[in-house]
Parts: C-alpha cells; structure tokens; sequence
C-alpha cells in the first residue's frame, strides 16, 4: 500500500495542477486526474484504485471552488464499476476503454453537478452540457492513451519493485 | 460461500468510501475542513502557480511564433504592395516630369504665335564625345527639314542636321561646329555664338569697344538666315579681352541642361535662307574685276 501510495501523490497532484493550467490557459481540457485514477483502475486492485480515487479527487477539490471530497465521489463510484468488470483493459480493447472515459466523464460531470447544486452553487446545465461536457470528453478520449501508457509503465515498475524486494 | 463474503466485503468497501467522501464534503461544505484544506492547499498552490507560469510561457512562445509567422507572411505581401507602389510613384513622377516639360513648351509656344512648332521625344545623345548631337523621333514624314532650329522654352538647342523618315539629328549649338549669330539683348552688340567641346558658349567677334555686361542674355539675330531672331541662346558669365587682338569675346551659358533633355520642339514654319549663292556672285565679281 505505501509504495503505490506513495507514487499515486506526486503523479495526482502534478495531474491536478496540470488540469487547473490547462484550463486557465486553454479554457479548457482533459480531466487528467480523471484519467489517471481510471487507466490505474483498470489495471490495478481495487484497494490501490480507491486510494488514487481519494488522493486525486481531493487534490482536485484543493485547487476549486467545489466541497473537497466531491471529485473523490464520482472516481469512488467509476474505480468500483471498472472493478465490477473485473477484465483487464489488454483484454476489452479499444471500444471498451473509449466507453470507460465517456461513462468517467459522464458520472463526474453528474456527481459535481449535482453536489455543486446540493451545496447552493448555480449550475447551468443547458450551457454546462454544450461548452464544458461536450469538450472535455473529446479531450479526455484523445488525452487518455499517453496517459494509460504512462501509468501502466509505472504499475509495472511498483509492481516489480514489490516483488523483487527484500 | 467464499463469493459471497467477497461480495458483501466490496459492497461495504463501496458504502464505506461512500460516505467517507459525503462525509468530506459535508463537513467541507459546512467550514470545518478549512484550516486542514488551507494548510494542505497552501503547497498545491505553489506547484500550481509554477506549473501557470511555464504553461503560460509555453503558450506565449507558441503564440509569439505564430505571430511571427503572421508577421513574416504581412510583411511579404506588404513589401510587394510598397514595390508596386514605388512603381507606381516612379510612373507618376514620370508622368508628372512629363507634363512639367511639355507645359513649358506649350508656354513657349504661345509666347511665339507667329511660328508653328512640332514637339518631338529626345531619343538618343550622341556618346562620342567628340561631337554634341541628339536624335528626336521627328523626320521627314512629319515635315521636319534639315536647317530647322529646334528649341526648348529655355532658349535654342540647336538645328535639324541630317533627316530620315521617322527621326533626325539635331547639333547641338554647344558643338565646336556651330556658330549661331547672336547679339546681346540690353546693348544689341551682334557677335558670333560658337560651341565649346567643354559645353559652354563663347561669343566672339565683339568689337573691343563693346562694354559686355555679365548676366546679359544673348539671343539669336537671325543673321545670315539660319536661325529665326530673339530665342534666347545664353547668359554672359564672363568676359575676355586682349589688346593684341582685334575682337572680344565672352563666355557664354545656355539656360539649358543639354543632358537632361526629353522634349524639343521643331520650328517648322522656319525656311533657312542658303546665302552661299551670294558668296559664289561676290567670288565671280571679284574675279571679272581682276581681284585676288
């Protein structure tokens, strides 16, 4: 557990601070954490998925304006359905992953949605749908492959350095 | 069995995380969070505001480039308007230079009513250096004779010397060739006006007791019939005079930039008359008479 914790940190939290760049800069862009926490699920255990779930979700939260815990809600409930799949993504192939991003994105959008409402923000969805919804899955979808091929790199590495250890 | 424990173990992990992030969120909704949010947000900042930074450089740089690109490519397109327009003011200054002559000799014209004149482009200087001459595109089609002056509004350029049939060659009167009688125009003092290979004029034959004041304008007298009388031929710059000999003579500058010249006009109206008739009469007389 240390040792993948200990790695989920720093890679979520550049991830997270990433995402706030590219969104002041671009207006715009991949929710790299999202990302992160899904291409680890797929291939990780769950127990290792719920961790990066929290992490990257309150390191998420620290750098908005939403409750701090509400991105973690929506990556609770997307590392536990890939699990509920139980395949491995080598497996389920190219269709399957694009799906995974578009329900990621879908449940995130959801969840923030509807706690943003639930603590007394406005949400406009109509406008919410068409410029920020609509977008960052078409970024998420193309953003996701050097992500996932970045993440399985390093699950490899902690996974052998588990291993091989003393 | 061993499924089943399984299963109800991941469902409570579920509800478990569940409310562990509802619980967050209440109690950040609430403000209980926020001195652990602020103190752990502080170093996230940090990272954030440098990670800004280089993305915001990166983004300047690449922008920065396309507008380098932008820039090179309005800067073609702006150097070829300013070639076409530098074209286009040199043609107008042309045309403009054009017109600034030819009013002139229009001017001339109507200062001299009495004559016909025939406008002609100057098409070639003679480059030889030994003669001073000028082709216009004037010939015989046109009426132009050999002998005919040929003259600017700023004064006397010279006579037709040879004619084809769509050109002729004008001497120049600043070719040691030509001597055109002239006179000054304040103390009517008549002299001979001869070409100097140098371009200047110098007018000879002036009796010695002639006071030849400088800046005097010299014109034509129309003399001995090849030139018709009053078109200016110079200005008196300086004088010359020697005891030993029997005539004065001065320096003399044409009024006219004989190598800038584009436009001339021919007078046409104007017959040279041949007095060589009356050399040969009084030749013959002098012979009857048991002259030399």
């Amino acid at each position: 557990m240390g040792r993948y914790l200990t790695v989920s940190i720093p890679i979520l939290v550049l991830a997270a601070t990433i995402e706030a760049s590219f969104i002041r800069v671009f207006l715009g862009g991949p929710e790299l954490v999202m990302l992160c926490v899904l291409a680890w699920a797929v291939n990780g255990s769950l127990e290792e998925s719920v961790t990066w779930a929290f992490v990257g979700g309150i390191a998420s939260d620290l750098l908005s304006a939403a409750p701090t815990g509400t991105t973690s809600l929506g990556l609770i409930i997307l590392v536990f359905v890939i699990s509920r799949l139980d395949r491995q993504v080598y497996r389920v192939g190219f269709f399957l992953i694009l799906s995974l991003v578009i329900f990621a994105t879908t449940v995130q959008f959801v969840t923030s949605s509807l706690i943003l409402v639930l603590a007394g923000f406005r949400v406009d969805l109509l406008n919410s749908l068409s410029y920020v919804f609509v977008p960052t899955v078409g970024y998420n979808l193309v953003a996701i492959w050097p992500v996932a091929m970045i993440l399985r790199r390093i699950q490899r590495w902690v996974r052998d350095d588990r291993v091989f250890a003393p | 069995m061993v499924q089943s424990s399984w299963r109800s173990n991941r469902l409570v992990f579920f509800f478990v995380s569940m409310f562990a992030c509802l619980g967050l969120i209440v109690l950040s909704v609430v403000g209980l969070l926020a001195p652990v949010e602020n103190i752990v947000a502080a170093p996230l900042n940090a990272i954030t505001g440098a990670v800004n930074r280089a993305t915001l450089s990166l983004s300047q740089s690449a922008e920065e480039l396309a507008q380098i690109r932008d820039l090179r490519a309005r800067n073609r397109a702006l150097e070829e308007t300013l070639a076409q327009f530098q074209s286009e003011l040199v043609e107008l200054r042309e045309i403009e230079s054009d017109y600034d002559r030819l009013a002139e000799l229009l001017d001339y014209t109507t200062t001299r009513e009495a004559e016909d004149f025939l406008a002609a482009d100057v098409i070639n200087v003679d480059q030889s250096g030994q003669l001073r001459t000028i082709a216009v595109n004037r010939g015989t089609r046109d009426g132009v004779a050999v002998g005919m002056p040929v003259v600017t509004g700023e004064g006397l350029v010279g006579r037709i010397l040879n004619v084809s049939a769509n050109a002729s060659r004008v001497l120049l009167i600043t070719d040691p060739t030509s001597a055109v009688s002239s006179r000054l125009q304040s103390s009517r003092v008549e002299g001979t006006v001869i070409g100097q290979l140098s371009g200047n004029l110098r007018l000879t034959f002036i009796p010695l007791d002639e006071e030849i004041p400088e800046g005097d304008l010299v014109i034509t007298s129309g003399l001995g019939g090849n030139f018709p009388p009053d078109i200016v031929v110079g200005q008196v710059t300086s004088t010359r005079q020697f005891e030993f000999e029997l005539f004065q003579e001065a320096q003399v500058r044409s009024l006219i930039d004989f190598n800038t010249l584009e436009f001339v006009l021919v007078v046409t109206s104007f017959e040279p008359i041949d007095i060589s008739v009356f050399e040969e009469a009084d030749e013959d007389a002098e012979t009857i008479n048991g002259g030399p």
